[in-house]
């Protein structure tokens, strides 16, 4: 028998070569190189090596933790998302992950906000104010989505939050009173007002509704160029970059306003968990986050259910109901209140009275950015 | 496990296909003195892998899976043990059709029987499936479905592969497999288990007991695995995104031109994703040294209805018309038994792809389009020009998947109005957005739907020997770059036949 004699297809050999290769040299490298037990970009614990148990397999959570452990740990993950969103935005795509990248800026796809939910929320701040003795100020803030909606891709959807705040502003009834700072922010558009990189305002652009939430609260700002700021937090990369990965944007700066006189502050004293005893700390500012990814979390740490910030003045007690927002905010007003609590619905799932001494305090002030103002069902917790 | 998934592609696929490749089809053990045992390696390793991959996705109702195979596989020994006693042989095939269809009944349309009867009659009756369940939950706390029946992955693509087995050797078109091993492997073979296509026993017959791998093979394979791969991950699921916004938005409230992007993002992403799995099933079992048939031939391109589905999902089609169409007389047996026979298969057809009303009067509206070409209408698509009847075909294909993807009867129609100004305009800013930010993609998966890429690979396959030999290893590494890329961080990754 003739044996047709055979040539080596050297074309073939190397998409064989070339397609093994790359698995097995992937799959190595994921298996040897170390792993990471926090994922600093995303801000979540990375995936544990699932444990093997029959009632595991059956109902399917070990192969479910495996695919999870396998892509947390993928070898060059962050490089491998990056590469993507760099493809993404030179082909034109100025969107991922609901994130707009806009020239100099990240902001957030905010989609048309659910009116009865507005509506709940506005209702339970209303039975709120009755119930209350101390006056109730509302404050909700426009985030960088709305101030720089003209750097928006063309047509993007994008909801309109002043539109959205004079509609809660009008369904709040007499025994609340608004603080716009709407004007405040767009006509201050041009300063450091928003992160680049991240969904919170910065120092500067609470400072400024500081500023103009004096006169209806009934203090006198203190002037800006009272402050020494310290550019305390260098290179912060935020929560949207998280989400996008994109380097075309430069980094943010995070500053602590400082008195030349000193803080009056005497004690911050922070609740985790209900009903245990608050850990107490001497400042409001929190370094060791700093040096991490999450630096905004150096204003008074993170979400916390309560946060107690005694201060040295014959102010009176100030409770702040709020979001994250407030963190940079307060500071502030530890100038003109001897006492000012923070106080986090999310994590208050009992009646507001039983946790708080509400009668105790002055002043009330409700302080959202609209972005969460339209999500969180939290604020109609204030009605029961 | 999917095949676009991080697990398969670096750590199933490159073990399993080093372990097969230097594994003989045949391997002899020596067991003492003069004995040998001599075990098909290679098909041993096709099932316990098939089993694994599998049950990564299904660790419980693989039993059922295997019940399936073991009747199956029983029910060919037997109709071969009595060749000559034609009663037994026609109750092995009915034994093993009923069960089939029985396992179907019970695991995909209980639900969807007990739903129609309740409603019906208004009555309240918990389908025992969920009561199984539930029993079953309250021992191994498994987390079975308690309230809807979780359809077993690949259920409808299996029990049909099974089936083809048994009626053809009961039509004597086939020989027996008397390998368990060997039939097993047939079933479990993981490129095709989950989505198809639905490759008859007879397609691989021969390869099954014996197959070549070589360098030629294994690199065909690579390159049709990726290019089905780019189709899903980098077409469909990008395009899906847009059909994934659309889909949850108010349609009495939306523009004519949002809802046309809608759906015509959803037809490119099924036909992407579909034929993408299938492509990819094709190249791994190229791999293995299998040659599955085809399952798309650029249907979008077709210029009648009936055309159109002999260019989409083909193993299904066939299946359709050899097991069903022709046994019940085809178009043999006169104009009204040939419009029932239509009506049947597609209302079957509709049926197969999931337990919904929506599915069937998807299936019958095929049914009718090609019952109108039948008795006259196709003569007139073939004299029109060409562009004129591939335009016709593409929109009715378009509508239908509208009937095939809202959720129900009422969603469907409230869509199918939207796409013609009912949400009140034209085009408003959301569908210029949509439009804006995807049009790159929607250009590319035009283009990838036409013959233009082949035909082009054709060319320098042709011209330019070697320049083509070349590309094929540069667009693959490319495409496994490009793809490891948008899985690692896979935000959407959907799989869209869970309810076929």
């Amino acid at each position: 028998m003739l044996k047709k004699k055979k040539r080596l297809n050297v074309p073939n050999l190397i998409t064989c070569i070339a397609f093994f290769v790359l698995l097995i040299f992937m799959a190595v490298m994921t298996i040897v190189l170390p792993k990471q037990d926090f994922l600093e970009m995303e801000n979540d614990y990375a995936e544990k090596f699932p444990q093997l148990s029959a009632k595991a397999v059956f109902n399917r959570t070990y192969m479910n933790k495996m695919e999870n452990y396998i892509s947390d740990h993928f070898a060059g993950r962050i490089g491998w998302i990056k590469a993507r969103t760099v493809l993404e935005t030179s082909l034109g795509k100025q969107e991922r992950n609901g994130i707009y990248i806009l020239k100099n800026r990240l902001a957030e796809k905010i989609s048309e906000p659910d009116y009865s939910l507005a509506d709940k929320s506005a209702a339970a701040i209303n039975k709120f104010a009755e119930s209350t003795e101390a006056p109730v100020f509302v404050m909700i803030v426009p985030t960088s989505a709305e101030i720089y909606a003209d750097e928006l891709p063309k047509n993007a959807p994008n909801a309109d939050q002043e539109k959205f705040i004079n509609y809660v502003y009008g369904e709040l009834g007499k025994s609340v009173s608004t603080i716009n700072i709407y004007q405040t922010m767009l006509s201050n558009r041009d300063d450091y007002i928003y992160y680049r990189t991240d969904h919170h305002w910065t120092t500067r652009g609470a400072y400024l509704a500081y500023a103009a939430a004096g006169k209806k609260m009934g203090y006198d700002p203190v002037p800006s160029e009272m402050f020494d700021i310290e550019h305390a937090g260098i290179d912060f990369i935020g929560t949207f970059y998280s989400k996008t990965l994109y380097d075309g944007v430069e980094k943010d700066t995070l500053d602590f306003y400082h008195l030349a006189n000193g803080s009056p502050v005497t004690e911050v004293a922070i609740t985790s968990d209900l009903g245990k005893d608050p850990e107490v700390y001497e400042s409001m500012y929190f370094r060791e986050y700093l040096d991490k990814k999450d630096k905004y979390a150096s204003f008074l740490g993170t979400n916390k259910p309560i946060v107690d910030i005694k201060a040295e003045n014959n102010g009176g007690k100030l409770l702040i109901i709020k979001d994250s927002y407030a963190h940079c905010y307060a500071p502030f007003l530890t100038q003109h209140y001897s006492e000012v609590t923070l106080v986090d619905m999310r994590y208050i799932n009992m009646p507001l009275k039983s946790v708080i001494d509400l009668e105790s305090y002055d002043q009330i002030l409700i302080l959202y950015n609209a972005s969460s103002f339209m999500t969180d069902t939290n604020i109609a917790k204030l009605g029961y | 496990m999917v095949f676009s998934s991080l697990t398969f592609l670096y750590f199933f696929l490159p073990i399993v296909l080093i372990v097969y490749i230097f594994l003989p089809n045949r391997m002899t053990v020596p067991l003492g003195k003069q004995k040998n045992l001599s075990i098909p390696a290679r098909n041993l390793l096709i099932l316990l892998t098939g089993f694994f991959f599998y049950a990564w996705g299904e660790p419980f109702y693989v039993i059922i899976m295997l019940f399936s195979t073991m009747i199956d596989y029983t029910a060919g020994r037997m109709m071969h043990k009595f060749d000559n006693n034609q009663k037994i042989r026609t109750v092995c095939l009915i034994i093993s059709v009923c069960m089939n269809i029985g396992l179907l009944a019970v695991f995909k349309y209980s639900d969807f029987i007990f739903d129609t009867v309740n409603s019906i009659f208004g009555t309240d009756i918990i389908n025992p499936v969920i009561l199984a369940n539930r029993r079953i939950n309250d021992i191994y706390n498994f987390g079975l479905s308690e309230d809807r029946v979780a359809l077993p992955i690949g259920i409808s693509f299996y029990t049909f592969q099974s089936m083809s087995y048994t009626i053809d050797l009961y039509l004597r078109k086939i020989k027996v497999q008397k390998s368990f091993i060997g039939f097993t492997s047939y079933v479990t073979l993981f490129p095709q288990i989950v989505a198809g296509p639905i490759v008859r026993y007879e397609d691989v017959a021969a390869e099954i007991e014996d197959r070549k791998v070589n360098i030629g093979k294994i690199s065909e394979g690579i390159a049709k695995f990726s290019k089905g791969l780019a189709k899903k991950v980098l077409l469909a699921n990008n395009i899906g995104i847009i059909w994934t916004e659309v889909k949850a938005m108010d349609y009495t409230q939306i523009s004519a031109a949002t809802a046309w992007l809608g759906i015509l993002a959803f037809t490119f992403q099924i036909y992407f994703d579909f034929s993408g799995y299938s492509d990819m099933a094709v190249g791994l079992g190229k791999m293995l040294g299998f040659n599955f048939p085809k399952n798309f031939d650029h249907p979008y391109l077709s210029k009648s209805i009936s055309e159109f589905w002999r260019r989409w999902h083909i193993t299904l089609g066939t299946w359709f018309r050899e097991y069903v169409y022709i046994p019940l007389g085809g178009n043999r047996k006169g104009m009204a038994k040939t419009l029932r026979n239509l009506l049947i298969v597609w209302g079957l057809t509709g049926l197969w792809h999931g337990a919904s009303w929506n599915f069937v009067v998807w299936g019958l509206y095929y049914g009718i389009l090609i019952i109108i070409e039948r008795v006259g209408f196709g003569k007139i698509l073939e004299k029109l020009p060409a562009a004129v009847s591939m335009l016709y075909t593409f929109l009715m294909t378009v509508f239908g998947w509208v009937l095939f993807d809202t959720d129900s009867m009422g969603k469907a129609w409230q869509f199918l109005k939207a796409m013609f100004g009912a949400g009140g305009s034209f085009a408003d800013s959301t569908a210029k957005y949509i439009f804006s930010s995807n049009k790159l993609i929607f250009i590319i998966c035009i283009f990838a739907s036409t013959t233009l890429f082949g035909k082009f690979a054709m060319f320098l396959r042709k011209k330019k020997r070697l320049i083509y030999a070349y590309t094929v290893p540069a667009a693959v590494v490319c495409v496994m770059l490009l793809c490891t890329s948008y899985l690692v961080d896979s935000s959407y990754n959907p799989f869209l036949y869970f309810r076929f």
